[in-house]
C-alpha cells in the first residue's frame, strides 16, 4: 500500500529544498541519534497544530459574536483591537484571572480532569484532518473510523463533568449530551460509510483524492453530488455532534442554566469553551473532507499546490462554519425527545437507505467512474 | 428497575423564569410529575403603598407593576380614581390615553415574542423586537420624558399634550412595524422547529381557562371570546373598529398567534386614532393636575395636588396587554385611599401553568411559561 | 424545512443589510443618543425663582426631597438614590423653578454622593432682554 505524503514528508522536502536537511541529518547521525530529529520534527508539527487550533478558536469565537451581532442589527465587539478582533484575548485574560471554584461536594479529581479530556479529545481529531495536499499530521489508514471513535470520547468527559459537579442541572445536561451523542454517532457513521463504499478506503487523504477531477468537465467530483441525502444527514448529525443550536442540549441555557458546565469557572470553563470551537472547526473540516472535495480545487500556476490546497480547504471549511453560525442565529432549539425521535426513527433509516443507494450506485452505475 | 423522582428547584435564579419566579418540580427523568409555583421574591408591597400615598403619589408606583407595559397600569388606576371621584376627561385626553396604551400593547407583544423565542433558544428575535421597541420608547420619551416608568396619565387627563412631530414619527413607526412584522412571521411562524416546540404543548381548554381565572391573550388562545375592550368598552373603545383576536386550539402556538394578531390590531387602532384625534384640552381644567409650564392655561390646572374623593369604593378593570388588570380602590373620604387592591393579569394567568405542564418535559415548561407572558413585578406586586 | 429556509433568508437579509435592516445600536460611551427635551433626568432648580416653599417636598411620593438652608435661603436637596424620577415635584412647583435635565449618568460610588444638594443643582436662568 502506498502511503500518502503527510506533513512530516513535507517538512523534510522543504528542508531539502533549502539544502539543510542533509546537514542536520548528518549532524544527528554522527551522534547516533536520528530518532531525536524525528521527534523534533513531530513536535514542531504538533506545536503548529495546537497553535493553529488556538488561533482558530479565538478567531471563531470572535466571528461567532460578530455574526450574531450583524444578524441582529448590532455591532458586536468593537473596542478591543480593530473591529474588536482581540476580544477573545481579553476574554481569555479575564477568565485566567477568575477564581477557580470547585464546589464543596464535587468530585475534585474528575471535576478537574474532565475539561482537559474534552479539549484533548477534540485536538486529537485534527490528526487525520487533511488541511491540504500533504498537509496532514498523519494519514491514518483508518482515518474516518479514528475520527468517529475519538469524537465518542467527548460525551464521556461531558458525563464525567456533569456527574462530578454534583449539580442536578449539570447531570441532566450530561445525560442529555450522552443520549444525543449515541443517537447521532450512528447516522454519522453510516453516512460516512456510504462514502467509504465509493472510495474503498477509510483514509481521509484517499477520500479527498477520490474527489479530484470533474464530471463532464465542470461538475467537481464531490460526494455531495453523488450523495445529496447523505450530505444533509451528515450535516445534521454533525451539528448535533457539535452540540450547537438547534441541538445544543448539553448546554440548553434556558432550561438547564448552563448544562454540564454550570459549576465551572475560570480556566476550566475556558477549556470547554476552547473545545467547543475547536470541535466546530474540526467537524466542519471533516464535512468538507468527506463531502465537499476537501482541499481539491482548480490549480493556480506558479503557486505550490500545498498553498492553494490549504486556501481551498479553509474557504470551504469557513463556508460550512458560516452555515452553522447562520443556522444558529435563525432557529430555536428542538426538544430532547424530538431530537432522539429524529435521530432514531428518521435519520438512521434514511442513512441506511442512503447506504443502500450508495452500494447500488457503486455496483451498477459508476463502477469505474469514481475510483 | 427501581427509580425515584428528582426534586428540581428551578429558580428563583434561573435564566428563563423571567425574573425571580421559582418552580418546585418533581421530575421523573425529564418528565414533570408535579409543579409548584413559589412567588413572592419580588414582593414590594405596592398595595400597601397605595394606602400610604395620596391618590396622585401612587401613580408612579403603578408604573412598576408591569414594567414592560406601564401605561395600562397608570390608566387602570387613574380610571378607578376617576370613577371614584366622578371626574370627566376631555375627549382629546381619552384619545391620547388609548394611543399610548395601544402603543404599549405593541411593545409588550414585541417583548413577548422576543423572550419566548429566547426561551426556545433562538436569540435573534429578541433583538429585532427590541429594535422596534426602541423606536416606540423614543416616542414615549419625547411624550412624557421617561421610557418605561411613564407617570403620564393623571386623573382628569394626561400630563402633557403630544409634542411637536409626534404624530409623523408615530406614523413612521406604524409603517415600519407593518413591514417588520412580515419579517417576524417569516422568521418564526413557519419554522418547523418552532412549530414542533409549540403545537399541542401546554394545552388548556376553554372551560379550564375560565375556571383558573385566566384572562387576556392567554385565555383568548383557548377560544374564549373575552376582551374587556369589547365587553365593557371603556374610554373611546366603542368608537374604534377592532376585533378581539381569538384562536381555538388552546396550545402554546395559539397563544403566540393571538399576540401576533394583536400587534396588527393595535397598529390598526393606532392608525384610526391618528385620523380621529380631536383638538382641545388634554386635562380636565377643574380637577386636573398638569405641569405648570408657564402658559396661562396651565397655571389654573395646577390646583388639586391633593384631592379627596367622597367615601366609596370602586373596582375598575381594563384589558391590559397581559389580561384583565383591575384596581379596587376604596376611599374613606381622606386624601389617601383606604385600600388599593390590584388584580394583576400575570398572577392570575400564572396559576394555570401547573395544569398546562403536568406530564410534559422541562423544555415544554419553558415554552408554555413563555407563552403565558408574565412579568414578575406584576405577579408579586 | 421550508419554514427554516424562510427564516434563513430573513437573517441573510440582515447580514447583507438589504432593505431597511441596518445596524441600529449605538457605541454607547463613545457616542450617545440625544435625549428628548422632556427627558426626566437629574433635577435642576432655578436659583432666582425658587422660594423654598416645600411643596415639592410634600408632593414627592418617596421622600426624596428635603428643604435645606444654603447660604441665606432655603432650597430643596434631592436624594437621587431614592428618586423615582416621576416628575411630580416639577409639576407641583408653584414658581416653575424646578426642572429635570437630560443628565442621566448618575451612577456613583457611595450613597452620600447621590444626595444632590443645592450646590450641585442650582442654575441661573438667563434673562432674555
Amino acid at each position: 500500500m502506498i502511503t500518502n505524503p503527510n506533513a512530516y514528508d513535507l517538512i523534510i522536502a522543504i528542508l531539502n529544498a533549502i539544502g539543510v536537511y542533509n546537514i542536520i541529518l548528518g549532524f544527528f547521525q554522527d551522534q547516533g541519534m536520528e530518532y531525536v530529529l524525528r521527534i523534533i520534527i513531530v513536535l514542531v508539527e504538533v506545536a503548529v497544530v495546537v497553535v493553529f487550533a488556538l488561533v482558530t478558536v479565538m478567531f471563531l469565537s470572535w466571528l461567532e459574536r460578530k455574526m450574531f451581532a450583524v444578524v441582529q442589527s448590532r455591532y458586536g465587539p468593537m473596542v478591543t483591537g480593530p473591529r474588536g478582533l482581540f476580544q477573545p484575548i481579553a476574554d481569555g485574560i479575564k477568565l485566567l484571572g477568575k477564581e477557580d471554584i470547585i464546589p464543596a461536594k464535587a468530585d475534585r479529581w474528575i471535576f478537574t480532569l474532565a475539561p482537559f479530556i474534552v479539549f484533548v479529545s477534540v485536538l486529537l481529531v485534527f490528526i487525520p484532518l487533511p488541511f491540504g495536499e500533504s498537509l496532514i499530521l498523519s494519514d491514518l489508514r483508518v482515518g474516518l473510523l479514528y475520527i468517529i471513535a475519538i469524537s465518542a470520547i467527548t460525551p464521556v468527559s461531558i458525563l464525567l463533568a456533569g456527574w462530578a459537579s454534583n449539580n442536578k442541572y449539570s447531570l441532566m445536561g450530561a445525560i442529555r449530551a450522552v443520549a444525543q451523542d449515541i443517537s447521532y454517532t450512528i447516522p454519522l457513521a453510516i453516512t460516512a460509510i456510504a462514502v467509504v463504499v465509493f472510495v474503498g478506503s477509510l483514509s481521509t487523504v484517499d477520500i479527498v483524492n477520490a474527489q479530484q477531477g470533474y464530471w463532464f468537465g465542470f461538475i467537481p467530483k464531490w460526494f455531495i453530488f453523488l450523495q445529496p441525502l447523505g450530505f444533509i444527514l451528515f450535516l445534521i448529525a454533525c451539528i448535533a455532534e457539535m452540540g450547537r443550536i438547534p441541538f445544543d442540549f448539553q448546554e440548553s441555557e434556558q432550561e438547564l442554566v448552563a448544562g454540564f458546565f454550570t459549576e465551572y469557572s475560570g480556566m476550566k470553563f475556558a477549556m470547554f469553551f476552547l473545545a467547543e470551537y475547536a470541535h466546530l472547526f474540526a467537524v466542519s473540516g471533516i464535512i468538507v473532507t468527506i463531502f465537499l472535495g476537501g482541499w481539491t480545487g482548480p490549480a493556480i500556476p506558479l503557486i505550490p499546490i500545498q498553498i492553494t490546497s490549504l486556501i481551498y480547504f479553509m474557504i470551504k471549511t469557513y463556508a460550512v462554519i458560516f452555515f452553522a453560525m447562520w443556522l444558529r442565529d435563525t432557529v430555536p432549539r428542538v426538544r430532547i425527545d424530538q431530537l432522539l425521535h429524529l435521530g432514531w426513527k428518521i435519520m438512521i433509516p434514511l442513512a441506511l437507505l442512503n447506504l443502500l443507494f450508495a452500494a447500488f450506485l457503486v455496483t451498477f452505475v459508476v463502477t469505474a467512474g469514481v475510483r | 428497575m427501581e427509580t425515584e423522582t428528582l426534586l428540581l428547584n428551578m429558580g428563583p435564579v434561573h435564566p428563563s423564569t423571567h425574573g425571580v419566579l421559582r418552580f418546585k418540580l418533581r421530575m421523573d427523568g425529564e418528565i414533570i410529575r408535579d409543579c409548584q409555583i413559589v412567588v413572592g421574591y419580588l414582593h414590594r408591597g405596592t398595595e400597601k403603598f397605595g394606602e400610604m400615598k395620596t391618590y396622585l403619589q401612587f401613580i408612579p408606583y403603578t408604573d412598576r407593576l408591569d414594567y414592560i407595559a406601564a401605561m395600562p397600569n397608570n390608566y387602570a388606576y387613574v380610571k378607578a380614581v376617576e370613577e371614584l371621584a366622578g371626574i370627566e376627561v376631555p375627549q382629546r385626553a381619552e384619545y391620547i390615553r388609548v394611543l399610548v396604551m395601544e402603543l404599549n400593547r405593541v411593545i409588550n407583544h414585541l417583548v413577548f415574542m422576543g423572550s419566548l423565542l429566547l426561551d426556545l433558544g433562538a436569540s435573534t428575535m429578541i433583538m429585532y423586537g427590541f429594535r422596534e421597541r426602541e423606536n416606540a420608547l423614543q416616542l414615549y420619551e419625547s411624550l412624557c420624558g421617561a421610557r418605561m416608568t411613564f407617570n403620564y396619565i393623571r386623573p382628569g387627563g394626561v400630563r402633557e399634550d403630544l409634542p411637536d412631530g409626534f404624530i409623523p414619527k408615530l406614523n413612521e413607526f406604524i409603517k415600519d412595524m407593518e413591514k417588520r412584522i412580515v419579517d417576524y412571521e417569516e422568521l418564526v411562524n413557519g419554522n418547523e422547529i418552532f412549530l414542533m416546540r409549540m403545537k399541542n404543548i401546554g394545552v388548556i381548554n376553554a372551560e379550564e381557562a375560565i375556571n383558573y381565572g385566566m384572562t387576556g391573550p392567554s385565555m383568548r388562545g383557548s377560544g374564549v371570546d373575552h376582551d374587556i375592550r369589547k365587553l365593557e368598552p371603556y374610554s373611546i373603545y366603542q368608537d374604534l373598529d377592532f376585533k378581539a383576536c381569538m384562536r381555538r386550539e388552546g396550545d402554546s402556538y395559539a397563544r403566540y398567534l393571538v399576540r401576533v394578531d394583536e400587534i396588527r390590531e393595535s397598529l390598526h387602532i393606532l392608525k384610526q386614532i391618528v385620523d380621529k384625534l380631536p383638538k382641545g384640552n388634554t386635562i380636565n381644567q377643574r380637577y386636573g393636575f398638569a405641569p405648570n409650564t408657564g402658559a396661562p392655561s396651565a397655571v389654573t390646572s395646577y390646583f388639586p395636588r391633593i384631592f379627596t374623593p367622597a367615601e366609596g369604593e370602586v373596582y375598575s378593570r381594563i384589558e391590559a396587554p397581559k389580561g384583565e388588570l383591575g384596581f379596587f380602590v376604596a376611599s374613606d373620604g381622606t386624601t389617601k385611599p383606604y385600600r388599593v387592591k390590584i388584580r394583576s393579569p400575570s398572577f392570575c394567568n400564572l396559576v394555570a401553568l401547573p395544569k398546562m405542564v403536568l406530564g410534559l418535559k422541562i423544555p415544554d415548561l419553558i415554552a408554555a411559561f413563555g407563552t403565558i407572558d408574565i412579568v414578575l413585578g406584576d405577579v408579586d406586586r | 424545512m421550508i419554514g427554516i429556509i424562510k427564516g434563513l433568508i430573513v437573517t441573510m437579509k440582515h447580514i447583507l443589510k438589504i432593505g431597511n435592516r441596518k445596524t441600529v445600536t449605538v457605541q454607547y460611551p463613545y457616542e450617545r443618543m440625544k435625549v428628548a427635551p422632556r427627558f426626566r433626568g437629574r433635577h435642576a432648580v432655578d436659583e432666582d425663582a425658587c422660594i423654598g416653599c416645600g411643596i415639592c417636598e410634600t408632593t414627592c411620593p418617596n421622600s426624596t426631597i428635603t428643604i435645606v438652608k444654603y447660604g441665606t435661603r432655603w432650597f430643596p436637596e434631592f436624594n437621587l438614590g431614592m428618586c423615582l424620577f416621576c416628575g411630580l415635584c416639577v409639576d407641583a412647583c408653584p414658581m416653575n423653578a424646578l426642572k429635570m435635565t437630560g443628565d442621566y449618568e448618575l451612577a456613583d460610588y457611595s450613597r452620600e454622593s447621590l444626595i444632590y444638594g443645592p450646590e450641585r443643582i442650582l442654575f441661573k436662568k438667563e434673562v432674555s432682554k
